[in-house]
């Protein structure tokens, strides 16, 4: 490649960026420099930091004090380079090779290209002047010594970044079967997921048992000997992490910084030539996969396997039997709503995206939950449990606000065909919300049953829980029609990410989802109610919360079945333009 | 004769772009329209609008007889309708048996006539061997052969195809003409547009020729052979003599 073919790529690169924002509107354009610019002041206030922290706050620490320093800024450059690799793992390459390959280029000065650029990412531009900084800062305050550390955290963001574009290259390669990839994708989304609540886990579910506080001791020799405990369960920790620093490669940074620090310079050398033999091999192994990929050599298995084999007698069975189930009528339901809510129920449970969302929405309510009652269960009084259980059926219903309040930004093309359908708008909407609010029963279900067992809620506040769940759900489904309606806005295929939004829309869209829980406020009234009733001294024996509940879900269901019929004109209206949000960027 | 498709100063505008300029259009039943023009006339906005997926800024327009821009009539003619729009309707994560079943439940045919529709369509476009694909993992041609089945199901009165042939095979394409050929022949309408002009013309009995969103030519393909073939006709009217006149400077000798 010469200068010239160089130029021209990059060009590309930033003609293909430029354009994305300019597609996204003034505002978007706006939010673009915004963020580039503030990721450019972080990155200088982040070496400035890095550099003053350590003259003025790291000159006489202890090594192991260096050390920590050093493991907490890996962990956070570790844990920024991850978000940016799940974003930017919806996409293959920086630039998609294959469609540079019949130009005059040779594939490894692409590869190249693309492997420099993939550096062009938030994490790099916050985390490394940092750390740059923090060396420097170092050499400053502890003397030449520290010079070493320089190069040793440049091999390690140099490993991290090979071995993750080889990941990428690998992952690409498997993504060229489009089930696959959505697979992958939510795989590593819902990784992630459990991955950010770690640490709320072990704070809050987990450390909680590693014994009591010496500050609640009774006597002065109870807290002595839970001073003890803790100090060795401390040394032991101690002892495992530097077990680990051994063996994990990302802690050989931690662990040079250490060495330095104590005047020794062979484990940061042999730190630094470790982490880049191995970046060097991850960058070698990732050409060749693209290499291979680019001939053909790769994903082939997942192209046989979904080619035109012919079908076996099971496989036929089990294609019938999906019919089978798109075939059911449902008692009461009009046929195409019947109909919709199958076809989308079908739909929805095959979407890997779609299932991410809602095993991570689950997950985190519960880890959530756990975190915050599993401790005073005990102690939280009758007459405030249904509140507990509503609050957690409500908020296991606000966390699929992203696909109730955007029914029609999933189907996508299929909107399309709902929009050719001769069917009445208000059975699209009434299909549309039968499927959807499955999933949300389910869910709301689960957590109720979960919330009963741990509280050991009353059974006439559970049979209310149940009557508040479909007030939930009821509102849920109005709210989320309208908003649907209102504010529609594209889903990337195979994923939950919005993509080309005009900067006002994804205001409002930003401002109607924050504001959605306010639409479910209506399910605390009943036991607010008999909160008042027990603290007015009225008779105890009066299920207040019973009754109220099922008043509030008959009117509910009333209030729904009455807004169907306009939202459904609403809809009928304004079904063109949704199309044109929905497929815009295939229009 | 009944009129199936009737519009009167179509119009749409794409901020300052006019894509369709008050095209007045009227087909009548029965008949085989193909709809021609170069790219970016206006084929694929006339067909979003006729069929309701794009609203016009301006002009009427009666399908079947019927008024479709009151809401309350557009969905009783919708039932009559078949439609493969430009860039289909599928939904990515059904099979194919699956999204021919919904449609034909939101036609409201009864479940033995979907089940058996959707058997013959299925064989017919040769898709009854993937039964477990998912529609996301079809080619463009299998896509656009199960956009054709789902638009016949229905058995509709009126046809929408926009480029139909593009990306079928040889033998679904044959299989294709002849069933069209079929609906027609029954008293359906057809309405087609077609970059293919040999197709247009084997098929067509009539022909609307559309250039920067305007109608430039509208009549029966016999009135149309009467001065020359389809092709010359259609260059004629949008060509602009540009096939003939520009070389590239480089191959000239």
């Amino acid at each position: 490649m010469n200068r010239e073919q160089l130029k021209t790529i990059l060009w590309l690169r930033w003609r293909l960026t430029r354009n994305q924002w300019a597609r996204s509107g003034g505002l978007g354009a706006v939010l673009a420099v915004l963020v580039g610019v503030g990721a450019l002041v972080l990155g200088a206030l982040s070496f400035a930091g890095g550099l003053l922290g350590a003259i003025y706050g790291l000159r006489e620490a202890a090594p192991f004090v260096v050390m920590m320093v050093w493991l907490v800024v890996t962990g956070a450059f570790l844990f920024f380079w991850m978000i940016g690799l799940l974003a930017e793992l919806q996409r293959s390459e920086t630039i998609d090779l294959q469609r540079l390959m019949h130009l005059p280029v040779a594939l490894g000065q692409l590869f190249v290209v693309n492997y420099l650029t993939s550096h062009l990412a938030l994490s790099i531009l916050l985390m490394v002047p940092g750390m740059i900084g923090l060396a420097i800062g170092l050499v400053i305050a502890r003397g030449p010594l520290m010079l070493l550390l320089l190069p040793l955290a440049l091999a390690m963001v140099f490993m991290i970044t090979a071995w993750t574009y080889c990941l990428r290259g690998w992952l690409a390669a498997m993504m060229t079967n489009p089930r696959r990839r959505r697979t992958i994708i939510m795989g590593i989304t819902l990784a992630f997921v459990l991955l950010g609540q770690g640490p709320n886990l072990y704070f809050n579910v987990i450390r909680r048992n590693a014994g009591p506080s010496p500050r609640t001791a009774a006597t002065p020799e109870e807290a002595q000997r839970r001073r003890e405990d803790r100090s060795a369960a401390m040394r032991k920790l101690r002892d495992r992490l530097f077990t680990a620093q051994r063996f994990i490669p990302p802690l050989w940074l931690p662990a040079g910084t250490q060495a330095l620090a104590e005047g020794r310079a062979l484990p940061a050398v042999l730190g630094t030539l470790g982490c880049f033999t191995l970046g060097a091999l991850g960058l070698r192994r990732a050409y060749r996969s693209t290499v291979r990929f680019y001939q053909g050599e790769t994903g082939g298995k997942a192209v046989a396997r979904t080619g035109t084999a012919p079908v076996s007698p099971a496989a036929a069975a089990a294609a019938r039997a999906g019919v089978r189930f798109l075939e059911l009528r449902l008692p009461i339901v009009p046929e195409q709503a019947a109909a919709l809510a199958l076809a989308t129920l079908r739909s929805l449970l095959r979407a890997p995206e779609v299932k991410m969302a809602w095993a991570s929405s689950f997950i985190v309510t519960v880890i959530l939950g756990s975190s915050l009652f599993l401790r005073s269960a005990s102690k939280i009084p009758d007459v405030t449990k249904p509140f507990v259980a509503g609050g957690a059926m409500a908020f296991s219903i606000f966390m699929l606000v992203q696909f109730l309040a955007n029914q029609f930004g999933f189907d996508r093309d299929g909107f399309r065909a709902l929009i050719l359908s001769p069917a009445e708008r208000r059975l699209v909407l009434l299909g549309k919300n039968l499927a959807g609010l499955t999933v949300g029963a389910t869910s709301g279900t689960l957590l109720l049953a979960l919330v009963s067992i741990w509280l050991r809620l009353p059974p006439l506040a559970l049979v209310a829980a149940l009557f508040q769940l479909a007030t939930l759900l009821l509102l849920a489904g109005l709210v989320g029609n309208l908003l649907s309606i209102l504010v529609p806005y594209r889903i990337q295929s195979g994923s939950m990410k919005p993509t080309k939004m005009p900067g006002l829309a994804m205001l409002v869209m930003v401002l109607c989802h924050l504001l959605f829980p306010l639409a479910l406020a209506p399910v605390f009234v009943p036991p607010l109610l008999e909160l008042l009733w027990r603290m007015a001294g009225w008779p105890a024996a009066v299920p207040v919360n019973l009754i109220c509940s099922v008043a509030l879900a008959a009117l509910m269901a009333f209030g729904y079945w009455l807004a169907l019929e306009p939202l459904g004109r609403l809809l009928q209206r304004r079904e063109t333009k949704i199309l044109r949000v929905v497929t815009l960027e295939v229009e | 004769m009944n009129v199936a498709i009737e519009t009167f100063n179509l119009t749409r505008d794409f901020g300052t772009f006019r894509a369709v300029n008050q095209l007045n259009l009227r087909v009548e039943s029965g008949r085989f329209y193909g709809f021609l023009g170069p790219n970016g006339a206006g084929k694929s906005t006339t067909i979003k609008m006729l069929t309701g997926l794009l609203a016009p800024s301006a002009g009427t327009m009666r399908l079947l007889g019927e008024e479709v821009g009151d809401p309350r009539r557009a969905l009783a003619v919708k039932r009559r309708l078949g439609v493969v729009p430009e860039n289909l309707a599928l939904f990515d994560n059904l099979t194919a048996r699956e999204y021919l079943t919904f449609i034909g439940r939101m036609y409201l045919l009864p479940p033995a006539t979907v089940r058996e529709r959707c058997d013959e369509l299925l064989t017919m476009m040769d898709l009854a061997r993937e039964e477990k694909k998912l529609t996301l993992e079809f080619s463009h041609g299998m896509k656009k052969k199960l956009s054709l089945a789902a638009a016949l199901i229905p058995n509709p009165d009126l046809l929408f195809l926009d480029e139909p042939f593009e990306g079928v095979d040889a033998v679904a394409s044959r299989v294709l003409r002849d069933t069209l050929k079929q609906c027609v022949g029954r008293g359906a309408t057809v309405f087609l547009t077609s970059h293919i002009l040999e197709i247009v013309e084997k098929l067509c009995t009539d022909v609307g020729i559309i250039a920067q969103g305007r109608l430039v030519h509208q009549g029966t393909m016999a009135e149309l052979h009467r001065d020359g073939s389809l092709e010359d006709k259609f260059l004629a009217v949008v060509g602009d003599g540009k096939g003939e006149a520009q070389t590239l400077s480089w191959l000239e000798a």
